[in-house]
C-alpha cells in the first residue's frame, strides 16, 4: 500500500496539502511544548532542561518503530521510501554548523520560526541570519562544491554498515533512547534551577 | 506507575518484538489487487486444452508448457514437450528465466489447475509476463484431449468438429484415442487443424 504518493494514492497536489497541515500541527505542538524559548532550547546544552533531546528521541524511536511495523504487516514498502543519500563530510560539517548557531542563537531552523510568529525579536533576528547563511552557501557554492559533495556513501543505513537487520538496530537505537533520558534527567537534576 | 516507566516498557517490548522477527521484504507488487481480481474474473489467465493441443499439434515454437509437479510425478508422465519446474523452485533465481521472459508463451500445468493458478498469480504479481495456466490441468487435459467422449450423432456441428480435433489431437500426442479407429458417422477421420496465430506476439529487441 505505502508509500502513499509513490504508489499513486494520494497525488502530489494532496501531498502538498497534507504537508501544510502537518506543518501547522508541527508548529503548533512545537509551540505549546515551549519550544519558541530560546532559553528552553539552549537548556539542553547547560543541562537544566533535556525536554528538546527527549522530544526528539521520542520523535525518532516513534516513527522508526511505527515503520518498522507497517513494514512487517505489508503496509508500507521500505525499498520505496526515500533515503537521504549520505556525505559524510558535508554531514559532519553541517553539524557542526548547525550545532554552534543552536548554542549561539537558542534555536533550530524550525523553532526559530515559531518563535519569530509569536513575536519574538531573538527569534526573527535568527531566522534573517538563516536567510543570510542560505544566500552565502548559495553564492559560494563553487568554493563549497568539493566538501559538499565529498565521500558520497549512497542511500546507506547504519544498519547495512553494521550488518544487523533493521530490527536489531531499531532495538539498539531505542535502548540508546532510553539511556539518553536516564542520562538527561540525571543531569537535569545535578543542575541548579534556572529560571526561565 | 509512571508514565515515562510505561513508555520505556513498551518502546522495548515492541523493539524486542521488531528485532525477533525476520526482516520485512515486502515485494515490491507490480500488479494491484483491483487488477488481479478483474484478470481471475475474467479467467484471462486459462488456455483451454483445446488451445494447447492445438498449439503442440502444429509443432508452435513458441509454446513451452511448464509442469509445476515433482520430478517423480513428471517422470512418470508428462506432456509433450514439457519443462519440469516443480513449484517449490518457482522462484529460485536458477530457473527465473523460465518464467521472466519475452519470448515464450508459457503455460503452467499440474494435476489440477490450483498449484499452476498460484504460480500464474505469483509470477504476474512479480511482474512476469508471458504466463498462462492451463484450463483443468491435467486430468482435464485426460478427460477431453486423452479419452475425449464421443459426442451423440444429434449434437451440432461445433462438438463435432471438436471431437474430431480432440481424437487427432489425442493420436497426434498419443493418448488412447489414438488407437481407435475414428466413428463411422464422423465425416472426417483427420481433423485440419488450422495454423492459429500465436496468442501473444513474442517480443524481441534489445
Amino acid at each position: 500500500m505505502g508509500p502513499l504518493i509513490t504508489n499513486g494514492i494520494i497525488s502530489p497536489e494532496t501531498d502538498l496539502l497534507l504537508a501544510f497541515i502537518i506543518g501547522i500541527g508541527f508548529g503548533f505542538v512545537l509551540e505549546s511544548s515551549g519550544f519558541s524559548s530560546s532559553r528552553k532550547l539552549a537548556g539542553v546544552f547547560y543541562g537544566y532542561d533535556m525536554v528538546v533531546l527527549k522530544v526528539f528521541f521520542t520523535a525518532g524511536i516513534t516513527a522508526m518503530t511505527g515503520l518498522l511495523f507497517f513494514s512487517l504487516f505489508g503496509w508500507i514498502d521500505m525499498d520505496m521510501v526515500y533515503i537521504n543519500p549520505t556525505f559524510l563530510t558535508s554531514a559532519i560539517a553541517g553539524g557542526v554548523i548547525m550545532g554552534a548557531g543552536f548554542i549561539m542563537g537558542g534555536f533550530c531552523p524550525g523553532t526559530s520560526l515559531c518563535g519569530a510568529a509569536i513575536g519574538k525579536i531573538d527569534a526573527m533576528v535568527f531566522v534573517g541570519g538563516l536567510f543570510i547563511g542560505v544566500l552565502m552557501f548559495t553564492e559560494g557554492y563553487p568554493l563549497l562544491e568539493g566538501l559538499y559533495n565529498a565521500k558520497p556513501m549512497g542511500m546507506v543505513k547504519i544498519s547495512e554498515i553494521l550488518n544487523v537487520s533493521d530490527g536489531v538496530m531499531a532495538l539498539l537505537f531505542i535502548a540508546m533512547a532510553s539511556g539518553a533520558f536516564w542520562l538527561a534527567e540525571w543531569f537535569e537534576k545535578r543542575s541548579k534551577k534556572v529560571e526561565y | 506507575m509512571k508514565p515515562r516507566v510505561i513508555f520505556t516498557v513498551v518502546f522495548f517490548a515492541l523493539g524486542l518484538i521488531i528485532a525477533a522477527v525476520p526482516q520485512s521484504r515486502t515485494m515490491q507488487y507490480r500488479v494491484g489487487a483491483d487488477d488481479m481480481l478483474e484478470d481471475l474474473h475474467g479467467k484471462s489467465q486459462f488456455i483451454s486444452p483445446d488451445e494447447v493441443a492445438a498449439f503442440l499439434v502444429e509443432d508452435n515454437p513458441v509454446i513451452r508448457l511448464i509442469d509445476l509437479r515433482s520430478p517423480e510425478e513428471y517422470q512418470a508422465f508428462h506432456l509433450p514437450g514439457a519443462v519440469n519446474l516443480p513449484m517449490t523452485d518457482l522462484l529460485n533465481s536458477d530457473y527465473r528465466y523460465l518464467v521472466d521472459q519475452d519470448m515464450m508463451l508459457n503455460v503452467f500445468y499440474s494435476n489440477g489447475s490450483v498449484k499452476a493458478n498460484e504460480a500464474w498469480m505469483i509470477t504476474s504479481q512479480l511482474g512476469y509476463r508471458n504466463n498462462y495456466v492451463l484450463e483443468g490441468g491435467l486430468n482435464y487435459w485426460a478427460e477431453v484431449i486423452m479419452n475425449p467422449e464421443r459426442p451423440s450423432s444429434t449434437s451440432p456441428d461445433e462438438e463435432i468438429a471438436r471431437y474430431n480435433f480432440r481424437m487427432g489431437a489425442s493420436k497426434a500426442l498419443g493418448g488412447d484415442a489414438g488407437a481407435e479407429t475414428a466413428p463411422a458417422d464422423v465425416e472426417a477421420p483427420l481433423p485440419a487443424i488450422t495454423k492459429r496465430p500465436a496468442k501473444k506476439r513474442a517480443s524481441g529487441g534489445c
